[in-house]
């Protein structure tokens, strides 16, 4: 790296560093110490707080955790990849339209939002009114407070961290490629498989990335849409420090979640590397 | 040359932010108020700070132990806080609350005497009450027919799906522990342990846990039945008269929100005056008024108006507040309380 | 190019995006229809008002928690954008080992637990005897929303070939000249994508904005998490409305003053976003 690029990194770098490694630290710190009866810490050594994350508890918790996020970045990408496409062959007026269109009602409040969906979803709510006055259902059913509703508050609050990476790769791609194919005679599935969708893998797996660590974090959907009856691994660890007054444990469990992400992403990364070089390498 | 240009524009964006940051006004008195949203008449406030020419800023917590891990980790910078019973009490325990001095307070005497003195903070060295409520079973007549006069109505069959209960570790186990004769705030771990058995059993009935917004669930007849407070309920009984509410004969839990004022407050002498000025009858009515939490403030009582004094879930009466108890701090059995919720809500 | 782009969309590719914009804009419908809501409980129609508007401009706290929670989201959100490109750009160039741990910094925030950055960050601003208020919470917003840019413009420039920059290089053209005329017009979609999430990002965090915000200082999340407790009052639902309507509105305004002036757009290699 020459000396420019590092004045480039160099804010940032110290910035981070400053406002996120040093707190980091801190955390990893008292994620080895104890508690006392007030919560406060107690400064001898234990690795007690690892070792209670291993039973099968937390493990469980933190499995229904993965699923609901896998199930959430499926669900975002099928919806969100065709709605990208679709703005990448508008015109660059109406691309950036559809841009923002898809942002802002985002910036209303995430639990105005969320409750509007209560108000659509309930047994007397718009949805199941509309249902029983065209005669499709004879009794409300209950949509509310279950998995599926999870799930679909999920998916809604995450769509735009999928359609935009997508969008910003797809936007840049060689449309030159497409044309040559189709003048070649390959069919339209066949262009897109073999080249729109490789060349867009960094803006899938970016989104993906993002959806599905933010989902992770996210327990807030599932106390309100799920009638708070079942727990995510951010749900515990916000009991530590907002109930349990066990700060050692939540730092602990904070930790692996860090960790436990980090590799995940890494994974993505490589992922996304060795295809990307095989395309490559299938292009030249 | 470059480099040197990118670094004067992040130097502007960040004295920009400081300028902006800093550009407060500091020539008035103020007082930090860190309250629950909505929690005073802000035509009261305003009168308090035309009076004292002061202005009041009014931060919001949403919760308790929030507001006890903001103070805790340094959000020191605050005059007067709302923290609730059990809150007081663990509070004073981490030596987080200043003394308040009474002579200061001399609208004291005009709370009334079931409020002076509380179990949590004997003699009332660190807290004054602000509003109080019991929890109790809220129940939609239209659904429910029979006559609701205890904690096991909650178990009922004809109920299942449609039971609401509070999203609230010490709330739901100490409703069982009442249930039981015991306690809410035991820390004998068999009779915790049968609470929560006899809790398994009822979870499957539960169509949501939730705190905040349990009365919207209640007054759109999602709900028939469930744990509601007092207030809460006068609040859905105003907006759907069918739902009535009862504190169960084995006796439900009562808790209150309460001025306190934290270690190292830049304004005490302040926060003294405005709970004086709140304690005011005149005051005091027009405030409770406005915002229909029950006002502990007896000599207010004349200024309230007829239909505010009539109702019964804000005025509770001596019978019912008789059998309730407070939630007192269980020390480190907060910990097995926290773990069998885990449990109970994960059904593991 | 365009009429040849359009012909090659698939009738039900258009549907599809139309009925998933109808998806995410029916929660949004929903408010602005409960902000003419008669009654103070938001949970069924009782008739039609203006009255939530005219109060809302009288509700202190809100207007309040209003003005903090823009400036905190303009401020966090130009700084954010411009460190995360920047951060972006230098990583590739980047050959060395310490470019997966770089990476691996770039990541961290948005992988810490909000509480977690919420609370070091609030006992880190103690530590340092800070004055809680906009400025701590502007730097909270900043440390996480870098991330999110960074991993959106990153995007744009993994299938970024090198040459054109390397051309203009060849050409004589300064590095500045090659940033400034080359690749920030490619990367620009980017940009803007990292900045649109970063401002969203902004007006809605509630947790670390609760732990380092000040007296002075509580943001509109703030304030609409602690009034669940009482019912969020419908001069919440005006705001939105509001919102979304000014927001429409600044849009249609910069698409028609920045049309004016342009006729050509295929050109590109516009600098500004409209």
């Amino acid at each position: 790296m020459n000396k420019r690029s590092f004045g480039v990194l160099a804010p940032v770098v110290l910035w981070l560093s400053f406002f996120m490694v040093i707190p980091m630290l801190a955390v990893i710190f008292v994620s080895f110490m104890q508690r006392d009866n007030l919560g406060n810490i107690v400064w001898t050594f234990s690795l007690d707080n690892y070792a209670r994350f291993f039973e099968p508890l937390y493990l469980g918790i933190y499995w229904d955790t993965i699923w609901l996020s896998v199930l959430t970045t499926v669900f975002c990408l099928l919806l969100s990849y065709p709605l990208a496409y679709y703005m990448t062959t508008l015109g660059p007026k109406a691309q950036k339209f559809w841009l923002i269109g898809i942002t802002v009602p985002f910036w209303i409040n995430f639990l105005i939002r969320t409750y509007a969906w209560i108000i659509l979803l309930r047994t007397q709510g718009v949805v199941n009114s509309l249902l029983m006055d065209i005669g499709l259902i004879s009794e409300p059913l209950q949509m509310l407070y279950t998995q599926g509703a999870v799930l679909l508050g999920m998916v809604y609050t995450f769509i735009p961290y999928m359609v935009l990476p997508i969008y910003v790769s797809l936007e840049q791609m060689d449309k030159r490629l497409l044309e040559a194919s189709s003048d070649l005679g390959a069919s339209r599935w066949r262009s897109f498989w073999h080249i729109t969708l490789p060349q867009t893998k960094s803006g899938m797996m970016t989104g993906s990335v993002l959806v599905f660590v933010t989902t992770t974090g996210m327990f807030v959907v599932a106390d309100i849409l799920g009638g708070a009856k079942s727990q995510m691994i951010s749900n515990i660890i916000q009991n530590q420090f907002l109930g349990a007054r066990d700060w050692p444990f939540g730092s602990a469990l904070s930790v692996i979640f860090v960790i436990s992400s980090l590799v995940i992403i890494g994974l993505f990364n490589r992922a996304l590397r060795s295809s990307y070089d095989s395309s490559k390498e299938a292009k030249a | 040359m470059k480099k040197l240009k990118w670094y004067a524009v992040i130097l502007a964006g960040l004295l920009a932010v400081t300028a902006l940051a800093g550009c407060s006004s500091k020539s008035q008195e103020t007082l930090n108020l860190y309250s629950w949203a909505d929690n005073f008449d802000m035509d009261v406030i305003k009168k308090f700070e035309d009076e004292n020419n002061v202005k009041v800023n009014y931060a919001i917590f949403a919760n308790n132990e929030e507001l006890l891990a903001k103070i805790k980790a340094g959000g020191s910078e605050y005059d007067l806080i709302q923290p609730s019973d059990y809150m007081v009490a663990s509070m004073i325990k981490q030596d987080l609350l200043a003394e308040l001095d009474l002579k200061n307070i001399p609208n004291f005497k005009n709370v009334a005497d079931r409020f002076k003195n509380p179990e949590f903070d004997p003699g009332n060295k660190h807290s004054i009450i602000y509003t109080s409520g019991v929890t109790g079973i809220a129940y939609n007549t239209k659904y429910v027919k029979e006559p609701i006069t205890s904690w096991a109505d909650l178990w009922s069959e004809k109920y299942k799906g449609k039971v609401l209960l509070l999203e609230d570790n010490r709330e739901v186990i100490g409703m069982a522990l009442k249930k039981a004769g015991k306690s809410n705030s035991t820390t004998n771990e068999a009779d915790i342990n049968a609470a929560v058995d006899d809790l398994r059993k009822l979870v499957p009935h539960v169509l949501a846990f939730d705190t905040d917004s349990i009365k919207q669930k209640m007054m759109q007849e999602e709900g028939w039945i469930g744990t509601l407070w007092s207030g809460d309920a006068a609040y859905v009984k105003a907006e759907n008269p069918d739902v009535e509410y009862v504190v169960p004969k084995e006796g439900g839990t009562i808790w209150s929100d309460n001025y306190a004022i934290p270690k190292g407050a830049k304004n005490k002498a302040l926060a003294e005056k405005f709970i004086n000025f709140m304690l005011d009858p005149e005051n005091s009515a027009k405030n409770y008024e406005s915002i229909g939490y029950s006002d502990p403030n007896t000599a207010a009582k004349s200024f309230h108006s007829k239909e505010y004094n009539d109702n019964k879930m804000i005025n509770l009466s001596e019978d019912e507040l008789g059998r309730t108890e407070w939630l007192l701090d269980v020390g480190d059995k907060i910990q097995l309380y926290d773990r069998l919720w885990t449990e109970l809500k994960s059904g593991r | 190019m365009k009429t040849a782009q359009a012909s090659k969309r698939h009738p039900w590719l258009s549907i599809h995006s139309f009925l998933l914009m109808a998806f995410i804009y029916i929660p949004v419908l929903l408010i602005i229809v409960f902000s003419f809501n008669d009654s103070r409980m938001s949970t069924s129609w009782s008739g039609f008002t203006w009255k939530w508007y005219s109060t809302l401009f009288d509700n202190r706290t809100v207007m309040e928690a209003l003005s903090n929670s823009l400036t905190i989201a303009f401020t966090s959100t130009i700084i954010s954008t411009v460190l995360g490109t920047m951060a972006a750009l230098a990583i590739r160039k980047m050959q060395n080992r310490g470019k997966q741990g770089v990476i691996g910094l770039l990541y961290m925030p948005i992988v810490v637990p909000d509480i977690i950055m919420g609370l070091s960050l609030l006992i880190l601003f103690s530590q340092l005897k800070m004055d809680l208020g906009k400025m701590t919470v502007i730097i909270a917003h900043i440390t996480f929303s870098i991330s999110y840019v960074y991993v959106i413009v990153s995007s744009r420039l993994a299938n970024m070939g090198k040459q054109l920059e390397e051309a203009a290089n060849d050409l004589g053209a300064s590095s500045w000249q090659t940033f400034r005329f080359v690749t920030l017009p490619s990367i620009w979609p980017g940009v803007i994508a990292g900045a649109l999430i970063a401002f969203t990002l902004s007006i809605d965090d509630f947790m670390i904005s609760f732990f380092v915000s000040g007296p002075n200082s509580t943001t509109l999340p703030i304030y609409i998490y602690g009034s669940v407790k009482r019912g969020i009052s419908p001069e919440i639902n005006a705001l939105c409305t509001i919102m979304i309507v000014v927001s429409v509105m600044l849009i249609i305004l910069a698409q028609w003053l920045l049309g004016r002036g342009k006729s050509d757009k295929e050109k590109g290699g516009s600098l500004l976003p409209f």
